[in-house]
């Protein structure tokens, strides 16, 4: 039985036609169901194999910088041993060379003593085995438990190149409030809970680590009374101890001036110990010269208090924040964030009154909490990837159902009638079942046979999606007008049906051969891999309705034949396209073979 | 169907199609397409990733002495209510720490970068009046992806210890850095890790007590010499002019350790006797610069000091041919590096990422067109075949061109564009050769003239090509507004799939028929 046979078969028999109907129905359920049961995972944007990456270490708040160093040389240390590094380079007190990460994570600002950046250049990603990503996997806790380990509360976290635009964080969670300490608590409980999270690393809290330090506080009466002004002692403290330039020379040598440099030598300025006694020691040493001539000791002056370190405000939007940052380790930041924010909510529960944010908003995931004692208020929100990706997929969304909403038009502008815009915008979605499925077919290959990494429902896989759409568009309306043709040139409704999807089969099949064949290098790449998957199988899929559903549709659709002009139309009344109450169409089958 | 004698057109694909069927032109202007294309694709500047208007800025105002408490009612409250007052600002994340307040503000993606930095700056000095006491000058420095993000950096390293010092490394470096800055269109170098000349005068606090001096006396008896006089010209009786200038006194490190500082029981005081004095680099700045390399195939090396050279460009400039003449300068100093016993190694080149990245693309599409074309011949004939294979470069060429006068750059995403327009503009091609190809061998037409089964052949599809390449650009065009980063990340698919959508349908209409009618061969209808 040839192809055209077929088709007349299947839009002349009703129970056939219901039979396509709901094999279709049947994928289109098992396909979308893929989504919320965590088959198919979603991701804003995979990861991708670079030559280089970043290391940023930060040490505790009062660290010296030959501490920082240590920590940025233990860092080296176990790279040392890899072989795909090509280069390695350590910045101290600075950031690296500004890349679009470091941009966006604020490396142009570090300037402080406990703040490193090492950048690691690998050789070329395709005269090596492993994947930038997976090594950063593999030596992250390697690097962690080792070097973070030198003194108490250095961080070290890996900074890879972003395959889209970058983000302060994958994971960002702000925590407003108005009380500095009752965010640095809550800070500490978020925190924890995404180190009991599974698959967030490199958690960090953007605050300073408090620390005591001294104070000098001048006695304005006992300056006043030896005769020396209060910017005397600071100036000669800073002078002493920090050292400042007083004067330049310019050269005829070089550029830029010479700069001439006082301060007290490396073995008079430096204390044997952080303690009180030993700076008075050194204050009583370090003299000051009155009006009179006569040196007064520093220490006759001032007093020394121990205080506790005033620690940097952090502010967004005029509202004091709080920031917690975490990476995603290979995994989609989707998952862990639902199971961190359960887990944040059951260990604040016992403090605060927590209500969940929702609504339409991509602000959905944020929670209220008020203090059960003292009615403070703080809200955590959420940054970050997280919040790019909602907003991209919603974006995204809009975007898909204005698309949807301009093809209808068009096609109504074209066809003047519902009922066959309808068809084609029903054919076009349907490839969505190839979309999906294609994605798990792949996601298990790459898996279980290739990187053994998932292979994410990505941004660009929409994009893939929306450009399907028209693409599907195309079969439907080449059918629909090839038939419509036939039918104003006198061939029966059923069998013009027949006839055009059975020539039009070529081309369409054609197009879509184009189309896989044209997206398999795309398929490849690790960004718009999802891309080629969606277009590939989508393709497959919407080929697939397009020879098969889409006659069965047409054959309901009343709007077919023509509406004026002596032709007569024979075939049964059609309802609606998509439901399928076979029962009122009356099918009159005429087996008569019409002249070619 | 038409058993008419006389050819009727319907729409505007027969028009097209018949207009340039036997036109002499239709090869020239295939040709001019093609050529334009490939200048195109010669000239335009590469990029690995396209570029995302992001602006903003942030204003540093420093206050010493004060505490982050002080610095956030001082100067940040007020700062921050005065900043939201401008429109189109997304966030604004303000610090402060101890002695500075630093804000730092994001527009919303999207916005104009030169307007907003100029509106930042206005709002900032409108209210230099109200700005608090003890503060200095508030700093705003808005950011510049293009400035900022270097396209090359380079480290310099001491390969072998030839007793170079910290003094000569720095003029050596400083001379490259010059040079590099020379060159056309690059637009910021910076230096990171580099030790710069400095007098270091290190004063010893027992020789101060001992000898009763303070350090305030030291640094005035350091800036009196340290002053440049202007010259002086006075006439003299015979109205001569006469010009003197006070030399400044500091010539040398000796003249500086030499320098008198007090007198003290009748012996006069040098400087040296109360401190180590140095010509050296500045021992205050911690900041520093390391490197571990692989030299000729023995292990990375430990790590040992470097300075890190790194070179921006200009907007819209190409950073292939930029970091090419970086690479080609740094050569010339290659001998006088290697006489210092100085070595350097590119630790960055965007410029030959971006030129592996679209090369590696480029390469793609070509296997890609000509998978396609070899899966074409077993449907419709090899001769069918090679007219989609000739149309497919000619619409990319149209519309590289296209993009190249618009003033985008070839980046990744704009080649995924083409690679994902291929699947979809092939089709309007296939399907005219297509329909050509199958009513060629109808009954019907044996007895038309083959520019009439063309013509006809195009003018049927074209209806319904029409509409449904319209429908794939109508799909697309709703992606240019997605907004965030995200959206300007991938505004070249939006951009340039509906462009080339157009020019397929173009090329359909105009050269697949040419092609068809030169290089397919008529056969009689056999069906």
């Amino acid at each position: 039985m040839n192809f055209e046979e077929k088709i007349y078969n299947i839009v002349t028999s009703k129970k056939k036609q219901r039979k396509v109907g709901f094999i279709v129905l049947g994928f289109l359920i098992f396909a979308i169901a893929m989504i919320p049961t965590k088959i198919v995972l979603a991701k804003m944007l995979p990861g991708k194999s670079a030559n280089t990456y970043s290391i940023y270490v930060d040490t505790a708040t009062n660290s010296t910088i030959e501490q920082t160093k240590e920590v940025s040389e233990c860092v080296m240390s176990v790279m040392r041993q890899e072989s795909a590094v090509k280069n390695m380079e350590i910045f101290l007190g600075s950031g690296a060379p500004l890349d679009y990460a470091g941009l966006v994570k604020g490396s142009a600002f570090k300037s402080l003593k406990n703040q490193a950046e090492i950048v690691i250049n690998l050789s070329d990603k395709h005269h090596r085995e492993e994947t930038s990503y997976m090594m950063v996997h593999r030596l992250r806790p390697v690097i962690q438990s080792k070097c973070e380990a030198l003194y108490k509360n250095s961080s070290i976290r890996f900074v890879e190149m972003p395959s889209g635009p970058p983000t302060f964080a994958t994971v960002v969670v702000n925590i407003y409030g108005k009380n500095a300490l009752l965010l640095r608590e809550i800070s500490k409980d978020v925190k924890a809970s995404f180190e009991e999270t599974e698959g967030l690393v490199d958690i960090d809290i953007m605050q300073d680590d408090v620390h005591t330090k001294l104070e000098i506080i001048p006695n304005v009466a006992k300056i006043i009374s030896s005769n020396l002004s209060v910017d005397q002692v600071s100036n000669v403290l800073y002078m002493a101890f920090k050292g400042s330039v007083v004067a330049t020379k310019n050269s005829t040598q070089q550029q830029d001036q010479i700069p001439i440099y006082v301060s007290l030598d490396k073995e008079t300025r430096t204390l044997d110990s952080a303690t009180k006694e030993q700076l008075e020691l050194k204050l009583s040493r370090l003299k000051l010269l009155n009006r009179q001539g006569i040196m007064v000791p520093v220490k006759e002056v001032v007093e020394i208090v121990e205080t506790v370190a005033d620690p940097t405000i952090y502010k967004k939007n005029m509202k004091n924040m709080v920031s917690v940052t975490a990476e995603c380790d290979l995994v989609s930041q989707v998952y862990p964030l639902m199971d961190a924010r359960e887990i944040m909510i059951k260990k604040l529960e016992h403090r605060f009154e927590v209500e969940r944010l929702t609504g339409a908003s991509t602000y959905m995931f944020d929670l209220a909490l008020v203090d059960r004692e003292t009615r403070e208020k703080v809200l955590i929100r959420w940054d970050g990837e997280m919040k790019v990706s909602l907003d991209t997929f919603r974006d995204l969304g809009g975007a898909f159902i204005s698309a949807l909403v301009l093809m209808f038009l068009l096609m109504v502008v074209y066809y003047k009638s519902f009922a066959l815009s309808g068809i084609v915008l029903v054919g076009s979605f349907l490839s969505i079942i190839g979309v999906i499925i294609g994605h798990f077919i792949t996601d298990i290959i790459f898996l279980y046979f290739i990187t053994g990494v998932h292979f994410y429902l990505t941004a660009t896989s929409l994009i893939g999606f929306i450009s399907l759409m028209g693409i599907s568009a195309r079969s439907s309306l080449l059918l629909i007008d090839f038939t419509k043709s036939l039918i104003e040139s006198g061939i029966e409704k059923n069998r013009a049906i027949a006839i055009s999807t059975a020539t039009r089969a070529k081309p369409i099949l054609l197009t879509a051969v184009a189309i896989i064949l044209g997206s398999l290098l795309l398929a490849t790449d690790p960004i718009f891999g999802g891309l080629g998957i969606a277009l590939i199988f989508g393709s497959m899929a919407s080929t697939a309705v397009s020879l098969f559903y889409i006659p069965v549709l047409m054959a309901k659709a009343e709007a077919i034949c023509p509406q004026n002009g002596g032709v007569v139309c024979e075939e049964g009344e059609g309802l609606n396209e998509e439901h399928m109450d076979v029962s009122e169409i009356a099918p009159e089958v005429h087996h008569g073979n019409p002249t070619k | 169907m038409k058993k008419e004698s006389d050819l009727k057109i319907k729409n505007i694909a027969g028009y097209l199609s018949k207009g340039f069927l036997n036109n002499p032109l239709t090869a020239i202007l295939a040709f001019a397409i093609l050529s334009l294309g490939y200048i195109s694709l010669e000239v335009m500047p590469r990029e690995e990733d396209p570029q995302i208007a992001v602006s903003g800025g942030s204003i540093i105002v420093p206050m010493p002495g004060a505490s982050p408490d002080e610095i956030n009612n001082a100067i940040l409250k007020p700062l921050e209510r005065r900043i939201s007052e401008i429109k189109g600002i997304k966030d604004i994340y303000s610090t402060a720490m101890h002695n500075v307040g630093m804000l730092n503000i994001q527009y919303k993606i999207g916005e104009d970068r030169e307007s907003s930095n100029l509106k930042l700056y206005d709002k900032v000095m409108q209210n230099m009046d109200s700005i608090p006491g003890g503060s200095m000058m508030p700093i705003v420095k808005p950011f510049d992806i293009d400035i900022d993000v270097p396209i090359v950096t380079v480290a310099f390293y001491k390969k072998e210890e030839l007793g170079i010092d910290h003094i000569k490394l720095y003029k050596q470096i400083k001379d490259i850095q010059q040079d590099i800055n020379a060159i056309e269109n690059i637009s910021k170098t910076t230096l990171k890790g580099a030790k710069k000349p400095q007098f270091n005068v290190l004063l010893d606090l027992d020789k101060l007590s001992a000898y009763r001096i303070s350090i305030g006396q030291v640094v005035k008896a350091i800036q009196a010499i340290a002053k440049n006089a202007p010259e002086i010209d006075v006439p003299t009786k015979e109205n001569k002019l006469i010009v003197f200038g006070v030399k400044n006194a500091i010539n040398s490190i000796g003249d500086l350790q030499n320098l008198i500082v007090a007198k003290y029981m009748g012996s006069l005081i040098y400087l040296k006797d109360l401190a180590h004095v140095e010509y050296y680099y500045d021992i205050q700045n911690y900041q520093e610069a390391l490197i571990s390399y692989k030299a000729d195939g023995s292990p990375l090396s430990g790590t040992q000091d470097q300075v890190t050279l790194s070179v921006s460009k200009l907007k819209g400039t190409n950073a292939v041919h930029l970091a090419e003449s970086v690479l080609e300068t740094l050569e010339e100093y290659d001998e006088a590096l290697e006489k210092n016993g100085l070595g350097y190694i590119i630790t960055r080149n965007y410029g030959e990422r971006a030129n592996e990245a679209v090369n590696e693309l480029v390469h793609h599409l070509v296997l890609t067109i000509a998978i396609i074309s070899l899966i074409l011949i077993p449907f419709l004939g090899w001769r069918e075949s090679l007219v989609v294979t000739i149309a497919v470069p000619m619409i990319l060429a149209a519309t590289l061109f296209i993009a190249y006068m618009t003033d985008q750059t070839i980046n990744r995403i704009t080649l995924f564009a083409f690679l994902l327009s291929l699947g979809l503009i092939v089709d309007d091609a296939i399907i005219v050769i297509e329909n050509i190809h199958r009513r060629m061998h109808l009954k019907e037409t044996a007895d038309h003239s083959f520019d009439r089964i063309i013509i006809e052949a195009t003018d049927e599809i074209g209806p319904s090509t029409n509409i449904a390449t319209i429908a794939i650009m109508l799909t697309m065009i709703p992606m240019a507004f997605v907004g965030g980063m995200m959206g300007q990340f991938m505004l070249p698919i939006p951009l340039n799939v509906p462009v080339a959508l157009g020019v397929s349908l173009f090329v359909a209409y105009v050269f697949a028929p040419y092609l068809a009618k030169k290089l397919i061969k008529r056969t009689k209808g056999t069906h």
